[in-house]
């Protein structure tokens, strides 16, 4: 090795080593064509080849028919890129639903377009926070149309970084950011969904089937409740609507019934913050959604724009949970007399009053037909139609 | 647009089509510059434009560095290539980060400035596809390349899209002699490829985004002091995640560009069973260590200059590597902490010398497991996405928080175990050979299987179009 005082100068005359003298592995261009080639296993490839596909087909034809035979049908996977799509077709008037599953399952847009003259736009999203999407449609300066707000107290205040919130920001920043390979890969994917059965993420896919194994988790272990499996169908215009064997109540309504007692029941203060600090969080995060409503609610009115919020039916032990734990005077009542703006609460009207969910907190397909129907003349008072 | 996605099945099923179907070695040529720039193009079309014009600009340079009569203007416009280079990935990458340290600078003087933040959208792969090119002017300037006449065959070369936006980094020289004659259609080559692009799918979207990527993200979400098990679960989980993630990508690559009758070299070689520092970044993201060794560290005088100069190499090198990975301090610590494993590496062969009990398998086991441990322990800074959050990661690892929460259930803990044995047994199994000698020696049922079993995962799966973690560096 040369002393580091010999070295010196062609040490500091960067870049020295660019100079390097090529090393006999480094070719060409226009030498030999290949210095390297990957070697490739010589076995009976097309044997092996024929053989897979086969057992592929057969193997998902196999779980396919195991699928239907278990209940499962076609139907479109609701996610970002769908709502992005669906998204798209609101035009500056439309009449356009945002919120959370109540008034995606509930609300029929054949229904609300007899009633109100137009096919409404369906933006409401399973589990999540209407405020996202209120906020962007707020900031759409060319949108001066009409919102039909599903209002679920305990979605509609669920603070940042909360699922609910983060599902509604995913969706909006996806519109604003899907890229061409996206919405093409969306619309390669829905007639695949529209025919094969168990193309389902939401209850079918390898990571859901995991989930359900039933392993005991560590006492004390703060793991996510569980989600309710698959009971509902979408279709391209975002409609969701229960599926009979849930309509019908047993065994499966039953079981999300009680899935959903946990899932809304609000969470403990996490072990890392004090109570009272968390508690003066959320205080300060309720208060926080409301003024942003406001706010949301006056950028729409001072163009023209309408907003009414709406109470969806819920039943049984999911009424009385969300009645005690997100009371109406502490929720509802303050919100609308904040904003200023119209709200329909079916319980403060009989012929809204009296539907039963099956599964506590949608209605069945067939009554969020009738339940429209009734809704529409509401609709059209508080809208001032 | 992702190989995991449907786009990319029907892209890559009608461009294989055409490509083996014309005759022409220059219409395949002009078909395959035209696909890539639509796979590029798919993401964000303004962004093909770019990439083309630092691709033209490569080319003429590297002319005019060939045409150059003497060093200095060679160094000149070698110079140039670099500087143009360097700084639009600067731009893209780095300047909201260098405007923030900026200010802090500032701040410690008590000069209040508050700098725009520049609403910059970071083109997809910008750090792979300007390392591509990058390295035909070096290349030319270093005496190992002539340029290319053809300017349709440079721009394939950067921009061929198996490999265009998260490696591996393939060297113009070693892309360009490929263009000289047409491949032929070798059907063992065409399905071997398709095989490993369902190996690659499989690392990715079966064992990274199923089996483990959950698990990692909530516990590096996670916003209170956790317990010494799920700490280390969330860092080994992530571990596993970043290698499936990236190696499956490497993989389908690889797979891909087979398929078309391209050859890319290896980018990943099981990694997690590297005896030492030194092999494990001759096994880990190969085509950066190789490009940083070759074009960074020898430049620098690599280890001909003295021991302590060698060891100055050796983190400035891992400094500007971790930095090449994002626009972050987490990362230039991820960097320069592998710098330091290095360096104590390389220190302690100095000092242990070659003995026979390093060769004993139990010692290298054990030297194996405690370098995993190192990069695990790496991977933590890698992942945070601040200090706070590996800081508090850290001290979970090392009980300091025996009272602190349990997130994981038992089945996540139990599909971070079993994948984990899994690839360090494949790792450990497979580190002196690779993947061609393996399936060639595995009985032919095996192959069958383990390829079947893998497709149907997939399609199990069914996958979200999760973007590969290396997409955003």
């Amino acid at each position: 090795m040369p002393s580091s005082t010999s070295n010196f100068k062609r040490i500091l005359r960067l870049p020295r080593l660019f100079f390097r003298q090529p090393t006999e592995a480094e070719s060409v261009h226009g030498g030999p064509p290949l210095e390297f080639e990957r070697p490739i296993p010589q076995i009976p490839w097309r044997g092996i080849t024929v053989i897979v596909v086969l057992f592929v087909i057969a193997a998902a034809s196999a779980w396919e028919f195991y699928c239907r035979s278990i209940g499962y049908g076609p139907t479109l996977n609701d996610n970002e890129d769908l709502w992005t799509i669906t998204r798209r077709r609101a035009q500056p008037e439309s009449i356009v639903i945002i919120g959370d599953s109540r008034g995606w399952y509930d609300l029929d847009l054949d229904e609300l377009q007899k009633g109100l003259g137009k096919r409404p736009v369906q933006l409401a999203m399973a589990g999540s926070c209407a405020y996202p999407v209120l906020a962007d449609l707020a900031d759409d300066k060319t949108f001066h149309g009409t919102i039909i707000c599903s209002f679920v107290p305990g979605l509609f205040f669920a603070p940042p970084g909360t699922p609910p919130m983060e599902r509604g920001e995913k969706a909006v920043r996806r519109s604003h950011t899907q890229s061409p390979a996206q919405r093409g890969s969306e619309y390669l994917a829905m007639p695949l969904e529209e025919h094969v059965a168990f193309l389902k993420q939401q209850d079918l896919t390898l990571e859901q089937l995991l989930k359900r194994l039933p392993i005991p988790n560590r006492l004390g272990a703060l793991v996510p409740p569980r989600l309710p499996p698959y009971f509902g169908t979408v279709d391209r215009e975002r409609r969701a609507r229960m599926i009979e064997e849930c309509a019908r109540g047993g065994k499966l309504a039953t079981t999300i019934q009680q899935i959903w007692l946990p899932i809304f029941t609000p969470p403990p203060p996490p072990s890392y913050v004090p109570k009272d600090v968390f508690m003066a969080k959320m205080k300060d995060a309720i208060e926080k959604r409301f003024g942003d409503t406001i706010a949301a609610v006056e950028k729409l009115r001072a163009r023209g724009g309408k907003v009414v919020f709406v109470r969806l039916p819920v039943s049984g032990g999911l009424k009385a949970l969300e009645d005690r734990t997100t009371p109406r005077d502490q929720t509802w009542d303050p919100l609308l007399q904040a904003a200023g703006a119209p709200g329909i609460y079916f319980e403060d009207f009989p012929e809204l009053a009296g539907f039963n969910c099956p599964e506590w907190s949608h209605l069945s397909a067939g009554d969020s037909v009738e339940f429209s129907k009734r809704l529409v003349p509401h609709l059209r008072a508080a809208l001032g139609m | 647009m992702l190989f995991n996605s449907l786009t990319f099945i029907v892209f890559f099923a009608v461009v294989v089509t055409l490509y083996w179907s014309i005759r022409s070695w220059n219409a395949r040529k002009n078909l395959l510059v035209t696909a890539s720039y639509i796979f590029y193009g798919a993401w964000n079309p303004p962004f093909a434009a770019l990439l083309f014009s630092t691709t033209a600009m490569d080319f003429w340079l590297g002319r005019q560095i060939a045409k150059a009569k003497n060093r200095s203007s060679r160094r000149a416009w070698l110079v140039a290539s670099v500087c143009m280079n360097l700084s639009m990935l600067g731009f893209f990458k780095y300047g909201n980060f260098l405007l923030e340290n900026f200010q802090w600078l500032l701040a410690r003087i008590e000069v209040i400035y508050h700098p725009p933040h520049l609403d910059i959208l970071l083109p997809v792969g910008i750090s792979f596809y300007t390392f591509h090119s990058l390295s035909y002017t070096l290349d030319i300037y270093r005496g190992v390349l002539q340029p290319t006449r053809s300017l349709r065959d440079f721009v394939l070369a950067v921009s061929f899209f198996p490999q265009l936006v998260a490696g591996p980094i393939v060297r113009a020289g070693d892309f360009l002699p490929q263009l000289v004659r047409p491949p032929r259609l070798r059907i063992g080559q065409f399905l071997w490829g398709l095989s490993l692009m369902t190996l690659g799918l499989f690392e990715k979207i079966v064992l990274a985004d199923t089996m483990l990527a959950g698990s990692a993200d909530r516990i590096f979400g996670y916003a209170g002091p956790l317990v010494a098990l799920d700490s280390w679960l969330g860092v080994i989980a992530f571990a596993g995640q970043i290698f499936f993630d990236f190696a499956g990508y490497s993989t389908c690559a690889i797979g891909a560009a087979l398929c078309l009758g391209f050859h890319l070299k290896d980018n990943f070689r099981f990694p997690y069973a590297a005896i030492g520092f030194s092999d494990f970044w001759r096994r880990w993201h190969i085509s950066l260590s190789t490009f940083l060794r070759d074009y960074l560290y020898i430049p620098l005088g690599g280890n001909r200059v003295g021991w302590t100069r060698a060891a100055i190499n050796l983190v400035i090198v891992m400094f500007l590597g971790g930095l090449w990975h994002g626009a972050a301090w987490t990362f230039v610590v991820w960097g320069l902490l592998h710098g330091s494993y290095l360096v104590i590496e390389h220190a302690s062969r100095a000092l242990i010398g070659e003995r026979a009990w390093t060769e004993n398998f139990a010692v290298k086991l054990l030297l194996g497991l405690v370098t995993y441990g190192a990069v695990c322990l790496a991977w933590v800074f890698f992942r945070a996405s601040d200090f706070t959050i590996a800081t508090r990661m850290l001290r979970g690892m090392f009980g300091g928080h025996p009272h602190g929460d349990a997130i994981l259930a038992t089945r996540e803990m139990l599909q971070i175990g079993i994948v984990t044995f899994f690839m360090m047994l494949a790792h450990w199994s497979l580190r002196e050979t690779n993947i061609e000698t393996a399936v060639t020696r595995l009985p032919r049922w095996i192959v069958t299987a383990a390829w079947a079993l893998m497709a149907c995962a997939i399609i199990l799966t069914q996958g979200s179009s999760n973007a590969f973690i290396y997409f955003q560096f």
